[in-house]
């Protein structure tokens, strides 16, 4: 499609954009939020939540901005009293059909709710409850997703990036009318489908329908997110770990992506950078330095002890048969900085250029 | 890789090749489906019907090794067809001519009977690839783990500069790394021949820069790779190692050598590690590392980037931050390793001496949040998403004509399958890690051997069945896994599992320039063994 940029109006301000945008593309550009909870950028538009309708002059209806491409000269509303009052129904409806804490409003799982901040922002229309007879799979043990059909709002979020972006379509819409829900193939639990466990479904849930069984509860406020680097393949990752507790007794509690958009892996992560992060408190971390004793077994000893203990060890051998009888092996699952002092130790300290990881290999 | 990541995304054609992509690097899989449904084209090549075969164009699968053959019979039909761009192999090449005369006589026809991949399907690849602007190659260590992988490694290079796939985006040469670090520790030094950024050991301008930084007098002589190091063990003439974060008894091919070499020759052992793993079963001393959560730094993937790693908790017990061992060991051993108060000034020390990093900092990375891509050398520098851009960075790029070369070992009567060894999605390696956690254990916790129905048919083993995978240096056990992925006369097995290591069978006959082992082709037999079945397969 060729491209050509123009201008279109929104709220009565001038906005460039170009063939093939979206109104609410334009508007996130422009700093005009456009309420939404069934678009993902990572996901073709789909339409289906009917929060992000806007005015567009011209048009009869309503139209969903998440899906409407914009076109020159068009004239955009996103706020005014049609839609205030699409809203109050809308948001209305899905009270109905949604577990409302005693308030009435929407419950929060670990994750948030953005239907309890809209429904917050919006006085939403009282409704009679309704008792959709959806079902869910209480029966499923995988040991990471867990799904209340008694928070799901229906926006196909996770199985369209099951499908779109994880393309393993191991989840799937199903069922009719009240009766619809998140579905896997004859209800199987998600380890006996095509699920790779990458846990995308859950990020990419708006209402919190979706979480992690790992991390079921909403973490305390004073929960620290602290961004890193994936540790296993090369593709670079970025994580945030979520932190509870401080100095000495933190815990890595939980893994999420940075939104999508702001690193290299857009928003996904698979299942090792997810939910992978056990080992890190595990009971059988070695804790203390060990020395081999007489009796052929590894005995705790002190730093001073085992390093001591170690440079002689090398030293000897170097002593002995010359720095080439030396080898050092660095890591390529550490840092930068410790491969760097590594290969410095081994040539600068040792006098050999035996210094490699597994690059080769 | 030459290009980046994001720019896959917008590619018109994606070459996979010796790379199962949705498993070793899922992320990166992920853009490829992307691109896939934006319309670009997928050739696979593989032994193995792989999840991007499904998806896939065309897909070749070829014999495991007859990779030569195969990328050399592309480059006689890019060349024999008039696809190969005159212009930019006359501005930016050499050697081209020696490799025009060398695929002379790698006719599809004939590579067919080699790699058995339908002559037509060459073609087809061929000129899909070279009449594609946006074409990027992507490949793994199903191109590299031979006794020819350097040869697979120039067949590569020569189709992307004879297409001039080069120096554009979403083009270009991708080598997708398979450690979080293990570009980073290339681009620290970790190499026998090159310190930091490259720079040769053997380079006296170079090699006196370094001894006036550290202030020592420095070896002029290139050490051992890590693969002849081992071997030097298994010799007798490197006899005392320090082992940091590798469990080398589990990673490297035929290590029952090792072993004995480890127990009889090496006189000094130093571990360095998070878990007790079957290397520090021979450590004399084992020090307490820590995990990527515990420590700050910076790890460089795949696409050159540099990326920040911080400390999210302290690690357990008396176990330290690798940075500061290694400062404490050096002190020890009687050198005046400086107290660096964090890993920012050890990233400084480096840079001052590694032009291609010397733009970059950990202050700089604070506010770039996607990371710094190197070539990166000033710190106003904005890093460099793509390689060649104006031009080969030395000026001219080198064809390399290949001959074929078969694979060291090849499957007789009494070892009649190959074997391929490799990655699964739920693992990582050693597994030290991936077996600590439930989902990964609940997918798959045992190790196993993929094999065609007609081969699991005619020796009488079924799906589930433990049976004893035999080659000519050692035995393991695994449980039978009958799959429609498998070429007849090919198994497939994955090396994660201490109890049953793949790296037991395999050969450790090594490629002629890097010495790599031949991971991915060795000759085993099966044997039903007591052919108790397993249950819950």
């Amino acid at each position: 499609m060729s491209s050509k940029e123009f201008d279109i109006k929104i709220n009565g301000e001038t906005c460039s954009a170009k063939t093939g945008e979206t109104v609410y593309e334009v508007a996130a550009r422009e700093g005009i939020e456009i309420p939404t909870l069934c678009h993902d950028t990572r996901l073709e538009p789909a339409g289906a939540c009917r929060v992000c309708l806007v005015e567009v002059k011209g048009q009869r209806r309503l139209e969903p901005g998440c899906a409407w491409k914009v076109s020159e000269g068009m004239e955009v509303t996103t706020e005014s009293d049609r839609i205030e009052r699409h809203r109050k129904v809308l948001y209305g409806l899905y009270l109905a059909d949604h577990r409302l804490d005693d308030d009435g409003f929407p419950v929060e799982t670990a994750n948030d709710n953005q239907l309890r901040r809209l429904a917050n922002e919006t006085k939403p229309l009282d409704l009679h409850p309704v008792d959709a007879p959806r079902v869910g799979r209480p029966e499923d043990v995988n040991p990471y997703i867990s799904f209340d059909p008694d928070l799901c709002i229906l926006c196909a979020r996770c199985t369209r990036y099951c499908d779109e972006v994880e393309a393993v379509n191991a989840i799937t819409l199903s069922n009719r009318g009240s009766q619809t829900t998140i579905a896997t193939a004859g209800m199987r639990g998600l380890l006996d489908t095509t699920c790779e466990l990458c846990g995308g479904c859950i990020d990419t849930c708006p209402t919190g329908a979706l979480v992690e069984k790992k991390s079921p509860d909403r973490l305390p406020a004073d929960a620290r997110k602290i961004r890193s680097t994936c540790n296993f393949c090369g593709v670079g990752c970025q994580l945030d770990l979520h932190v509870v507790g401080t100095n000495g007794d933190g815990r890595v509690v939980k893994i999420t992506s940075p939104p999508p958009g702001e690193t290299v892996n857009d928003g996904n992560l698979c299942v090792k950078g997810r939910f992978a992060y056990d080992f890190i408190h595990h009971e059988d971390r070695i804790t203390e330095p060990l020395i081999r004793g007489e009796d052929g077994e590894l005995h705790p000893a002190s730093w001073d002890e085992a390093i001591a203990y170690a440079a002689e060890g090398l030293l000897k051998v170097k002593e002995k048969y010359g720095p080439d009888a030396l080898g050092f092996v660095s890591s390529s699952r550490c840092t930068g900085e410790e491969n760097y002092l590594m290969q410095k130790l081994s040539r600068a300290v040792y006098g050999t250029n035996n210094i490699h990881q597994c690059s080769a290999t | 890789m030459t290009n980046s990541i994001d720019e896959i995304r917008e590619a018109d054609l994606l070459f996979v090749t010796g790379s199962n992509t949705t498993e070793a690097h899922p992320i990166i899989a992920m853009e490829m489906k992307r691109a896939v449904q934006n319309g670009a084209k997928l050739i696979v090549s593989d032994p193995r019907k792989i999840w991007m075969a499904d998806i896939a164009d065309i897909h070749m699968q070829l014999r495991p090794g007859t990779d030569v053959w195969l990328l050399n019979a592309m480059a006689h039909v890019i060349i024999t067809e008039g696809l190969a761009d005159e212009e930019f192999i006359q501005k930016n090449t050499d050697g081209f001519e020696n490799v025009r005369a060398a695929v002379a006589k790698y006719t599809p026809e004939e590579a067919e009977k080699v790699t058995g991949v339908p002559a037509d399907d060459i073609r087809r690849s061929a000129r899909m690839y070279a009449t594609t602007k946006k074409a990027g190659i992507y490949y793994t260590l199903g191109i590299t783990e031979h006794t020819h992988g350097t040869d697979n490694v120039y067949c590569l290079a020569n189709l992307v500069l004879m297409t001039g796939h080069l120096g554009k985006r979403s083009a270009g040469m991708n080598p997708l790394r398979g450690q979080n670090n293990v570009q980073g520790a290339n681009d620290s030094g970790a190499s026998p021949i090159f310190y930091p950024g490259y720079q040769k050991v053997t380079d006296d301008e170079a090699r006196v820069k370094f001894q006036e930084a550290w202030g020592v007098e420095l070896s002029p002589n290139e050490g051992q790779n890590l693969n002849v190091m081992l071997k030097s063990v298994i010799k007798g003439t490197v006899r005392g190692l320090y082992v940091m974060g590798e469990d080398i008894v589990i990673s490297e091919p035929n290590v029952s050598k090792l072993e004995v070499g480890l127990n009889e020759n090496c006189e000094f052992l130093v571990c360095q590690e998070i878990f007790h793993n079957v290397t520090t079963r021979f450590a004399d001393v084992v020090f307490p590392g820590s995990t990527f959560a515990e420590k700050d730094g910076v790890f460089t993937n795949s696409d050159r980037r540099v990326q920040r790693v911080r400390k999210a908790v302290d690690p357990p017990g008396n176990a330290r931050e690798d940075w500061r061992i290694l400062i404490d060991f050096a002190k020890a051993s009687g050198y005046p390793m400086p107290d660096y108060a964090s890993p920012a000034e050890i990233y400084d020390e480096m840079s001052a001496l590694t032009p291609k990093v010397a733009g970059i900092s950990h202050a700089r990375l604070e506010d770039n949040v996607k990371g710094l891509q190197w070539p990166c050398p000033e710190p106003d520098h904005p890093g460099t998403p793509t390689l060649h851009m104006d031009g080969p960075l030395n000026g001219t790029a080198h064809f390399q004509a290949v001959e074929y070369r078969p694979s060291a070992e090849l499957p007789d009567d009494e070892y009649p399958l190959v074997l391929s060894t490799g990655r699964i999605l739920y693992h990582y390696n050693a597994a030290t890690q991936t077996r600590r956690e439930s989902g990964p254990v609940a997918k798959q916790n045992r190790n196993f051997i993929e094999i065609n129905r007609k081969d699991a048919r005619k020796l009488g083993i079924e799906n589930g069945q433990i049976v004893q995978v035999v080659s000519r240096r050692g035995a393991v056990d695994a449980e039978v896994m009958v799959s429609p992925r498998m070429r007849i006369g090919c198994v497939w097995m994955p090396m994660h599992f201490a109890e049953a290591r793949a790296n037991i069978l395999t050969n450790d006959a090594g490629d002629a320039v890097t010495q790599t082992g031949e991971y991915k082709v060795c000759a085993v037999r099966i044997e039903a063994g007591n052919g108790h079945s397993n249950g819950n397969g």
